[in-house]
């Protein structure tokens, strides 16, 4: 017996040494989407200022979400537009000091003072873009896309399509086409959306698939395929066969942007973090690497230039006056569309 | 009547390298795919290794094994002392605490990962635990121990009870019974329950990925965040670990040929000895 | 024999402290409403009349339908996989039981990758066919997908109690059966199976378990719109962020498992005798 709680002991101890360690050197704490950086970016840094960095990556805002819920804490997030609004109302985010972040000229104006955060107090952008539909060029007719959102819903395109495995998105899409905004709370108006995604999802076979689209419609599996136009202007650049195009209806413009966390103990930091990024050659690398729109002026022009050379979907039209942002729901509007959306998908 | 045995043989390796293929079907195409000149999945473009250079100049990944290896590693030997000697007081319990503890077990098994992981989160929120690579063995611990028990609880309940006794009565003490009786009786059971809780250890991803926290990732959550964009590296990752278990599955398997003999001669040596008593 | 009774201490307080408590956290969640924090909370029975909607019945009938079809071909494959290995030497047993084994060491998920490109549209199955001059066929984001998927990754969970049940087999009891006058399939049904059967009963328990409570694979091979329990589960816990609603689903899963296992317990001879 002795024996193995000696064992026992030496185990649990070996595992407390490994928690243990770490130097002197002050810590950033990062929480990011998944494959959303040049990691060569973070070395840079860490080298720069003679610190370490923890990077954390996620694969949704929801994610992130549970797992700040749960006690979790970061110096820097990476969240989308509405949940950085949630952020906010919660008191979960520290104010930024913008005197400590030098770049801000090198930012692009229209990228900045959105709905989620109007006079930028917590949140500096960090990629935007919009949604999409991608399409095979030798499959679809150009004629067809004058039918906007509708056109997901062209027969000659039957069991051709992935749609988004995102609720928000799908029921964005069915809203818009139906001239409705997409942030309504208006019950009729979500059931409307909702009958248009089952009469959709009848008449049309579409496949809701997530990210495994990407490689998907690489190699051209299918003709058609709603995506966030960063996604579009990597896959388009991989086949030039597809073109990328966003309905006059109206699309969701979306941001993601870095924020600090309250309570973090490292602002200074997290402040010359987030101006590194900024930086016009650091951010442009970055772009070039993730393939989404970068808010800084000069990166944006280079990468039009150079690697998202001809790729429009690098271009996202921001400027549409029925693009909206998406805006944070209360619990039970959610609700109401994630049962909805549940009831879309299983059948 | 050879022939016939001939024939059956036959067909049983047949039927066993079908079922082989099948299983190695996915990860001949990892294999593969790992020395393919592109990005691409499906499409094989060219032989190329740059995917391992990729692989051995990602510190992220490189740390991630480190984080798997030594979780599965340690989780496996601590569940399996806390299965092995919980299987064997379990089988002396009053009937009440066995049933208790048996169901309690069947808990992890029977929960989906999902909430397994949401219930040990809150647990270590709740007492302000720091999240991390002990959070991670400790509930790796958590749901390897189960399976362990599982494993080796029929093998002690098929024990004939005398036989600890009668050991005990020819002068050895209660760790020596345990130790040279017991033990190697069950041993079977315990090498299926360290098999199964490693295997689950090394593959788990959810619950790995919602109890861990300050950077601490396995090699699950790093596949899992790439899932946006898959690329080989990962690829080049499981070949790797494919090559290693075939070579320890070698040496597992040419050393026991070289001991059976000895062992041999032991075990007709006891045998013989039991007769006597 | 009274000896090793205090074994079982160390355990019993660790599963109390790392499953009952969190089972009793989650408990509390299924039962009330409040959100995700445990600060205001109120009882509350709606998260289970929330389930009785059609909808997630459903859902609900549809994954115990692909966790059987699932369990079956397990088992189909997998008791006659164990009991083919059983006839070769012993090392070529162990042998054999090492390579079942090692598809469970390589990521799930990654595995779950290969079987997509397998099985894509432009997949590797696909190209042999346009090769062969045959049609190509839709694979992905259907059941076959999804079963295949499934079945490749908990076959070895069926094969290995199997066949340590089916290696514990005294053989000179099939040759009593055989000198009794039993013909071959009499002496299977009659006794290896028998003697067999608390590995079959632990081997359909695993593999039941895990593909009714699997969600990466469906939502894989079987796309968005695959939505099993375990599914719904992940959403309500992580993209909707109901941990109420979430937390009641787990406990109706949990029960209607417990109940499969007290039938299966009742085919396993070795249970039944301690009744």
């Amino acid at each position: 017996m002795k024996k193995t709680f000696a064992v026992l002991a030496v185990a649990a101890l070996s595992a407390l040494a490994l928690t243990g360690c770490g130097g002197s050197k002050e810590t950033l704490k990062i929480y990011n989407a998944g494959e959303y950086i040049d990691t060569s970016l973070i070395s840079k840094f860490e080298k720069e200022n003679d610190c370490k960095i923890v990077y954390e990556t996620f694969d949704s805002n929801e994610t992130m979400y549970t797992k700040i819920m749960s006690g979790e804490t970061y110096d820097i997030l990476v969240p989308s537009d509405y949940m950085i609004e949630r952020l906010i109302k919660e008191d979960k985010l520290e104010k930024l000091d913008w005197s400590k972040i030098s770049n801000k000229e090198n930012l692009n104006p229209d990228t900045m003072g959105q709905v989620y955060d109007p006079d930028n107090t917590y949140s500096v952008p960090y990629f935007y873009g919009t949604v999409g539909i991608l399409y095979d060029t030798t499959v679809v007719d150009e004629a067809d896309l004058k039918d906007g959102w509708n056109l997901l819903r062209n027969e000659k395109y039957k069991g051709n399509l992935y749609m988004y495995d995102s609720e928000r998105d799908s029921f964005m899409i069915a809203l818009e086409a139906l001239g409705y905004s997409m942030n309504t709370t208006d019950r009729s108006e979500i059931d409307q959306a909702y009958n248009w995604l089952i009469e959709q999802r009848d008449t049309m076979d579409p496949i809701y698939a997530g990210d495994d689209m990407i490689d998907n419609m690489i190699a051209g599996n299918k003709a058609l395929a709603v995506v966030y136009s960063g996604d579009g202007a990597y896959i388009m650049a991989e086949n030039e066969n597809l073109d990328f195009f966003e309905p006059e209806e109206g699309t969701n413009t979306w941001y993601d942007a870095m924020v600090i966390m309250k309570g973090s103990e490292h602002v200074d930091l997290a402040h010359k973090f987030i101006n590194f990024m900024l930086d016009n050659e650091n951010a442009a690398k970055n772009s070039a690497f993730v393939g989404y729109t970068s808010p800084v002026t000069a990166a944006y022009e280079k990468m039009q230039e150079e690697d998202y050379k001809g790729i429009d979907a690098y271009v996202p039209n921001i400027n549409n006056e029925n693009n909206e942002v998406f805006r944070y729901q209360d619990a039970e509007t959610k609700q109401y569309y994630a049962d909805l959306w549940t009831k879309v998908k299983a059948y | 009547m050879r022939k016939k045995h001939g024939h059956r043989k036959l067909g049983a390796g047949l039927y066993i390298a079908l079922c082989f293929l099948f299983l190695y079907l996915p990860i001949l195409v990892t294999m593969i795919f790992s020395f393919n000149s592109s990005k691409s999945l499906t499409k094989f473009e060219g032989f190329s290794l740059m995917w391992y250079e990729r692989l051995f100049s990602d510190s992220e990944i490189m740390e991630a094994v480190y984080v798997s290896l030594s979780v599965a590693l340690l989780a496996t030997l601590i569940s399996t002392i806390l299965g092995t000697i919980t299987a064997i007081g379990l089988s002396k319990s009053r009937k009440l605490l066995k049933e208790v503890i048996v169901n309690i077990n069947n808990v992890p098994i029977m929960n989906p990962d999902i909430v397994t992981a949401i219930g040990l989160m809150i647990l270590f929120s709740s007492m302000k635990i720091e999240k991390g690579y002990l959070t991670m063995l400790l509930a790796h611990i958590a749901f390897c121990t189960p399976y362990v028990i599982t494993s080796v609880y029929p093998k002690v309940r098929s024990l004939d009870p005398s036989i600890a006794n009668a050991a005990m009565d020819l002068g050895a003490t209660p760790f020596q019974a345990l130790t040279k009786v017991i033990l190697p009786m069950i041993k079977e059971g315990i090498f299926a329950g360290v098999l199964l809780a490693f295997t689950m250890s090394f593959d788990d991803f959810v619950i790995s990925y919602f109890v861990t926290g300050n950077g601490v990732k396995n090699i699950s959550i790093i596949v899992y965040n790439m899932t946006k964009r898959t690329n080989p590296t990962i690829n080049a990752l499981s070949t790797i670990v494919i090559v290693v278990i075939m070579v320890t599955l070698v040496i597992v398997n040419v050393v026991p040929a070289i001991n059976k003999k000895k062992n041999k001669k032991k075990m007709a040596l006891e045998l013989e000895n039991m007769n006597h008593i | 024999m009274k000896h090793y009774v205090k074994l079982v201490r160390p355990y019993l307080i660790w599963s109390v402290l790392m499953i009952v408590i969190p089972l009793i956290l989650i408990v509390i969640y299924s039962v009330t409403t409040g959100g995700n924090t445990l600060v205001n909370i109120q009882f509350t029975l709606s998260n289970f009349k929330k389930f009785a909607e059609p909808i997630y019945l459903q859902v609900f009938m549809k994954s115990l339908q692909i966790g059987v079809i699932t369990v079956l071909f397990c088992f189909l494959f997998g008791y006659i996989l164990a009991y083919k290995i059983c006839k070769f030497s012993e090392r070529a047993q162990s042998f054999m039981i090492l390579l079942v084994t090692i598809p469970m060491w390589i990521n799930t998920l990654l595995r779950t990758y290969a079987w997509m490109s397998i099985l894509s549209d432009n997949g590797i199955v696909n190209t042999i066919l346009t090769k062969l001059g045959l049609d190509p066929m839709t694979f992905m984001y259907t059941d076959f997908a999804v079963i295949v998927g499934m079945v490749s990754d908990f076959l070895p969970f069926m094969v290995i109690p199997i066949y340590t049940s089916l290696s514990k087999i005294d053989h000179s009891l099939i040759e009593a059966a055989h000198d009794l006058g039993a013909n071959n399939v009499q002496t299977f049904f009659k006794v290896t199976f028998k003697l067999s059967l608390p590995g079959v009963v632990n081997g359909i328990m695993m593999t039941f378990l895990l593909s009714v409570s699997t969600f990466v694979i469906p939502k894989l091979l079987g796309g968005g719109q695959y939505m099993l329990i375990g599914n719904l589960i992940e959403t309500q816990f992580i993209s909707v962020g109901n941990w109420n609603f979430g937390s009641a689903i787990s406990m109706i899963l949990a029960v209607v498992i417990l109940i499969a296992i007290t039938i299966m317990r009742r085919m396993d001879p070795d249970d039944a005798e301690e009744d």
